[in-house]
């Protein structure tokens, strides 16, 4: 197989898009990618500060590289969550990550603040990670606000992203549906949200992280044995063996024809955000959840 | 006969008369698109030859949380 660009063996096979690139040729076509969702969903500008969430997985770190040589200003941002055999390994590889690159980087560390999520999905009966990724939007949000960051950028990829829209869209959602999307502007106190690797797959970022030799955590969180996402993901992926491009086609397609239907019918009744009463954090309800989660554990000491 | 460690996981195993990536993906059970196929600091495209004594790595891409 040679690459479509230059001819020479190719390393990157992209069904979806009939094609195959070497490593060099790739790497122009998965920043022309990253422009093209930038660019179409007016995600960034070049005066931007972006925080970037780094989870020490493949897509995140990806996407501080891509943004970086993009010529975007970018500072990292891990959020430590005192899980077992995870959260260590996941805060090693992003530190050193970071100091090797020279990239700036902050870490918030979620036990230190009260919320280790062991301990959190001891006390609570919800399932652990909502609650964490509440916990986490929450520090993400706080840290951009904080930092003077006028964007946060995570990297959620397109089987991410596909993956959700199928829960959204089984469940009929219309709220999540109307709320789905990768820019979200900024508003009422939160920073804008971006996700400009949505175009990409777990396979291109992963041969992304591979031919720039990124190291990068590949231990599963503990807790995310039987998660719905990994099974939507395995038939979404099914789903593209059979009908390659299939995925950007559903979300794509969702963007240009589902959401703005979603959005008309749930712009009425959304609440305006407001300032939680307890810590300062805009939310649509005071106190905030993660205020809650607090309030929870404090009620239930001795719950399990 | 050729190496083969699959990641996350670490195990190793070993396969006679594999001579392509293709060949190797379908003895494994793997999708294209759903593994990297590494040799050294190179990745496999599926028509690719695999030769015996080589070391293949066959690395798992879906992250799962």
């Amino acid at each position: 197989m040679k690459c479509r660009r230059c001819k020479e063996p190719a390393q990157v096979a992209l069904p979806s898009h009939n094609t195959a690139f070497c490593p060099d040729c790739f790497f122009l076509f998965y920043l022309r990618q990253i422009e093209r969702a930038v660019k179409d969903h007016a995600m960034l500008v070049p005066e931007d500060r972006v925080l970037v969430a780094l989870s020490g997985g493949k897509d995140s770190l990806a996407l501080m590289v891509a943004l970086a040589e993009l010529g975007y200003d970018v500072t990292g941002l891990h959020i430590s969550l005192g899980i077992p055999g995870s959260s260590d390994e996941a805060r090693r590889i992003v530190t050193e990550f970071c100091a090797q690159r020279g990239f700036a980087l902050e870490i918030v560390d979620t036990p230190a603040l009260g919320l280790a999520i062991p301990e959190v999905k001891a006390r609570l009966r919800r399932p652990i990670c909502a609650v964490c990724g509440k916990i986490k939007r929450h520090y993400f949000n706080l840290a951009a606000i904080e930092g003077g960051y006028s964007v946060l950028a995570t990297g959620h990829n397109l089987d991410d992203e596909t993956a959700r829209l199928f829960a959204n869209t089984i469940r009929w959602d219309p709220d999540y549906l109307a709320g789905q999307g990768p820019s979200l502007p900024a508003a009422g106190g939160f920073p804008r949200k971006v996700k400009p690797l949505y175009r990409l797959g777990e396979y291109e970022n992963a041969c992304f992280a591979f031919l720039k030799g990124l190291t990068y955590a590949t231990t599963p969180c503990p807790y995310s044995q039987g998660a719905s996402f990994t099974g939507h993901k395995a038939l979404l992926e099914t789903l593209e063996l059979r009908s390659p491009g299939a995925k950007i086609a559903f979300y794509d397609g969702f963007l240009a024809r589902g959401r703005p239907a979603f959005e008309a019918r749930c712009a009425a009744a959304s609440r305006p955000l407001v300032p939680c009463a307890r810590c300062g954090a805009p939310t649509n309800e005071s106190p905030c959840g993660v205020c809650r989660i607090r309030a929870l554990l404090a009620e239930t000491p001795d719950a399990v | 006969m050729i190496t083969v460690v699959r990641e996350p996981e670490g195990r190793e195993q070993t396969f006679e008369h594999v001579h392509t990536v293709h060949k190797l993906l379908n003895k494994l059970g793997a999708r294209p698109g759903a593994v990297l196929v590494i040799r050294g600091a190179e990745l496999l495209t599926q028509d690719r030859r695999i030769e015996d004594g080589e070391l293949i790595i066959v690395r798992k891409v879906r992250s799962s949380g």
